[in-house]
């Protein structure tokens, strides 16, 4: 599938007009919604940590890039993260619908190897400045 | 876990109070709801945390971003005054995508403040 066919089935229009299957049961409609919901908080917690970091943190001694290094990313990721909790909840709603076994999330994943990721740079750059 | 047994019991009980064959757990939808609004409550106290840790960064972006808060907090309302009905899907669709771009536009708006923004180094400290 195309990219921009890709968005185009992400947008609550076509959500709404996807009327396939039948109502599920509404605890999994909430159950679906919470979700999502706690995925967005993550997102959020994750772009607010990144302004912090860049903003509020004094610099690195002898690492100049080290705060943007390691803010930019994660307010990045929250972005992601955001845009990504929605596309699962509308393929959730679709499985959910049509009675399909649920799709398997790649959110868990995406979010493990991002702080991975940037807990591997902040030791890198807090060992370059502990030796300066 | 419930066996087969548990289970028997289980219909028992439901038959016993009168429920509706079709809808033997009714209940169990309001504690749903309940779960799903206070999940709205809490992400709209995110926004307005995020917005006042911005606002320390730089006033006017913090002050926008507290603004999302409240209108998160009325989509919740949204969701917890309109009960399960066969239109739920289609309202909540568009509330949740307005969520995504909200973040999207925080997310952007902290990208700027961050790459531009006059930082105020040792403010943690």
């Amino acid at each position: 599938m195309s990219w921009s066919r890709r968005l185009a089935a992400l947008l609550p229009r076509t959500v709404t007009e996807d009327s396939g299957g039948t109502e599920p049961d509404a605890r999994f409609t909430f159950a679906n919604e919470r979700t999502f919901l706690a995925w967005s908080r993550t997102a959020l917690a994750l772009v607010v940590a990144g302004l912090a970091i860049v903003q509020l943190l004094p610099p690195f001694p002898g690492v100049p890039v080290g705060r943007p290094l390691l803010g930019l990313p994660l307010i990045a990721l929250g972005g992601v993260l955001a845009v990504t909790a929605y596309s699962e909840w509308v393929r959730s709603q679709h499985a959910l619908r049509r009675g399909e076994p649920m799709p398997r999330s790649v959110l868990p994943w995406i979010l493990a190897a991002t702080v991975a990721l940037i807990a591997i740079i902040a030791a890198v750059v807090l060992l370059i400045s502990a030796t300066q | 876990m419930t066996g087969p047994a548990g289970q028997g019991q289980g219909q028992g009980e439901d038959q016993g109070q009168g429920q509706p064959a079709g809808d033997p757990q009714e209940s169990d939808t309001g504690l749903a709801h309940e779960r799903t609004s206070l999940a709205w409550t809490r992400t709209a106290i995110s926004f307005g945390a995020v917005g006042g840790a911005v606002l320390k960064a730089n006033v006017v972006t913090g002050l926008i971003i507290l603004a999302i808060a409240p209108v998160i907090w009325q989509l919740g309302r949204a969701s917890r005054g309109g009960a399960a009905g066969p239109g739920r899907g289609a309202v909540s669709a568009t509330r949740l995508f307005l969520i995504t771009v909200a973040i999207i536009a925080v997310a952007l708006i902290c990208l700027a403040v961050a790459i531009f923004g006059k930082s105020a180094p040792g403010a943690l400290r």
